[in-house]
């Protein structure tokens, strides 16, 4: 099970980055 | 609502109820009636799981403070993939392994009964309060967007709620909720795609997409840090993940979600599933509030969306003004949002600056006319702290949608309900007759009696929420205060089932005295600082660990206060 909750704090670190990213772009 | 949507609405709801009975065939024993009889699989408890923390007011909300605010809400999400893991590493296997029916029951097994007991009850005053409000407040926007009747549509709601709760217990709920969630994801996407066809020939999705950006309506993530503000990056994440740590992992009406599973891995799976799959969902619902507002750029939206409250103030003389500085700011930003999109497509930087500072001129006029106005029906004898939020997503759904579209949304938000009610109920019934009941009152009877015992508590806080519903219109402002009132309750249960998990070596006295002290803080906190509510369930997590460490190691000496080994987890009780 640790290989996937690391897996899920990846994945919450790409989809703060990518909000983060999209809001840069957008306003 | 024309015929095509009520066939589609009544389709919808008595499928979902059908199925969720069928399902529930043979849970003829307590053990089948409030957990499933551990036999459920992971992508039903998931599902049960996110339906039952969306209730109708996350869709009808949730859109609008999108058209009013921006997207900033989804950071309120942040923490919940942090929660979790932790949840899914510690507390699944704890309660698998004390095979409770209740996170309370933990509790004795772990401290002593006074704990639990007192874990129950803070669970059944908040809970109780919150079960009537999950029936209420879309019956009083239906009742203003639609015309329905508010006790009607409680009424109609609860006792559809009661009788599939009552009648299949949990197996019910989840099966049920699954249908729910179904119908839910159906009718957003089909929300988002007529929102985007209905936008003018002119205005490509791109173009909609840099319109709402320019407006501050894509703020997605806001990086300062501000202890009175709701909604940034770091009140998400940290303040966020000790609320979800509370809700997902302290309160019965989720624990009871991911107890039915058939095995640990199966439990984990299904809160991790909701991990992965929340923050996307909530970035779609705030999406959906952020291209009406594209919509209303070029459709002139009426300056109040409460619709009964604009007609009451539209006879007022000081209303006049208002209205002429509203249509004259709609007609500035319409033009100014045209000219936008053509400058950003001449590739001129400056014009495009140039255009922009307008649109957000003219977007500030119409959000100062709409301000003036809601002050307006305030000082008119309205409501105190009256907002429109609540009433935008259902007003545009109903005035421009196609027929059968508006069934089906209205499906979502009658699903929403059903299936947030009933978590709720079904969970203050298993509190009641597991914590309460066989614990105190009857000790030992067959599972025959404690299955009806379950089958009276369901039908009980089911015509409570309902009566409760019933009378919430007098209880006015009182509202927003027992909203509220959820976030006050949670810190001291966090507290005490991190002291069960983390500190084997502490005993019942401390823990109960410390989550005397953790709620004591989290109410003074509320009532004498402005930190926002975020905030409460850490602040009342560190004083009962504080409070309760202190004084495990003035009865018991220090050692009594070490934490448990990461190796070692958390105490496995006998």
């Amino acid at each position: 099970w640790r290989k996937v909750y690391q897996a899920v704090i990846v994945y919450l670190a790409v989809v703060i980055a990518g909000f983060y990213l999209f809001t840069r772009a957008y306003r | 609502m024309r015929p095509l949507d009520w066939i589609v609405l009544v389709a919808s709801l008595v499928s979902i109820i059908a199925y969720g009975l069928y399902r529930s065939r043979g849970s003829n024993t307590v053990d089948r009636y409030l957990l499933a009889g551990k036999s459920m699989p992971w992508y039903a408890m998931a599902l049960s799981i996110m339906a039952t923390q969306a209730s109708a007011i996350t869709f009808i909300s949730t859109t609008g403070q999108s058209y009013v605010d921006g997207m900033r809400f989804v950071q309120f999400y942040f923490g919940l993939p942090l929660a979790m893991i932790v949840i899914a590493a510690v507390v699944v296997p704890v309660f698998h392994h004390a095979r409770v029916y209740t996170a309370y029951e933990y509790l004795e097994k772990r401290f002593d009964s006074k704990t639990r007991a007192l874990g129950s009850l803070i669970f059944l005053a908040q809970r109780g309060l919150s079960a009537g409000l999950t029936i209420y407040a879309p019956a009083l926007v239906l009742s203003v967007i639609l015309g329905w009747p508010e006790r009607l549509t409680t009424v109609c709601v609860g006792a559809t709620v009661v009788t599939y709760t009552m009648l299949g217990g949990i197996k019910a709920v989840t099966w049920s909720d699954v249908q729910q969630m179904a119908v839910i994801f159906a009718g957003l996407v089909i929300s988002l795609v007529t929102v985007i066809v209905l936008l003018p020939q002119s205005v490509s999705f791109g173009d909609a997409v840099y319109l709402a950006g320019a407006a501050g309506r894509l703020n997605a993530v806001t990086t300062t840090f501000d202890w009175n503000d709701r909604f940034n990056l770091w009140s998400g994440l940290f303040g966020g993940t000790f609320l979800f740590l509370s809700y997902f992992g302290c309160d019965q009406s989720q624990v009871q979600r991911y107890l039915t599973g058939k095995s640990i891995a199966q439990s984990r799976l299904s809160l991790l599933f909701n991990a992965v799959a929340k923050i996307p969902m909530q970035f779609f619902i705030l999406f959906i509030g952020a291209m009406v507002f594209v919509f209303y750029l070029f459709v002139q939206p009426p300056v109040l969306f409460q619709r009964a409250e604009l007609a009451r103030i539209g006879a007022r003389g000081e209303f006049a003004p208002i209205a002429g500085q509203y249509q004259q700011a709609y007609e500035d930003r319409r033009r100014a949002a045209l000219a936008l999109v053509e400058a950003h497509h001449s590739g001129d930087p400056a014009a495009e600056e140039r255009q922009k500072g307008a649109y957000r001129a003219a977007q500030k006029e119409i959000d100062r006319t709409r301000s003036a106005a809601a002050q307006l029906v305030e000082k008119s004898g309205g409501e105190a702290g009256f907002t429109d939020t609540n009433y935008i997503f259902l007003s545009f759904v109903t005035r421009y949608l196609p027929a059968g579209i508006v069934g089906l949304v209205i499906a979502v938000i009658l699903a929403a309900t059903m299936s947030a009610s009933s978590g709720e109920i079904n969970s203050l019934a298993t509190v009641s007759v597991i914590d309460l009941y066989q614990r105190y009152l009857k000790r030992d009877a067959s599972d025959r009696h404690y299955l009806m015992a379950s089958r009276c508590a369901t039908l009980f806080w089911g015509a409570y929420a309902v009566l409760f519903a019933g009378y919430a219109r007098r209880l006015g402002s009182l509202i927003v205060a027992v909203n509220k009132v959820g976030s006050l309750f949670y810190g001291s249960l966090l507290g005490c089932f991190v002291l069960a998990f983390a500190f084997p070596r502490v005993k019942g006295t401390a823990a109960f005295a410390g989550m005397i002290a953790g709620e004591a803080a989290i109410l003074w906190t509320a009532e004498y600082t402005n930190i926002s509510w975020l905030w409460y369930n850490g602040i009342g997590c560190a004083v009962v660990l504080a409070t309760a460490l202190a004084i495990s190691v003035a009865r018991d000496g220090a050692a009594s206060a070490r934490p448990a080994s990461p190796r070692s987890g958390p105490p496995q009780p006998a």
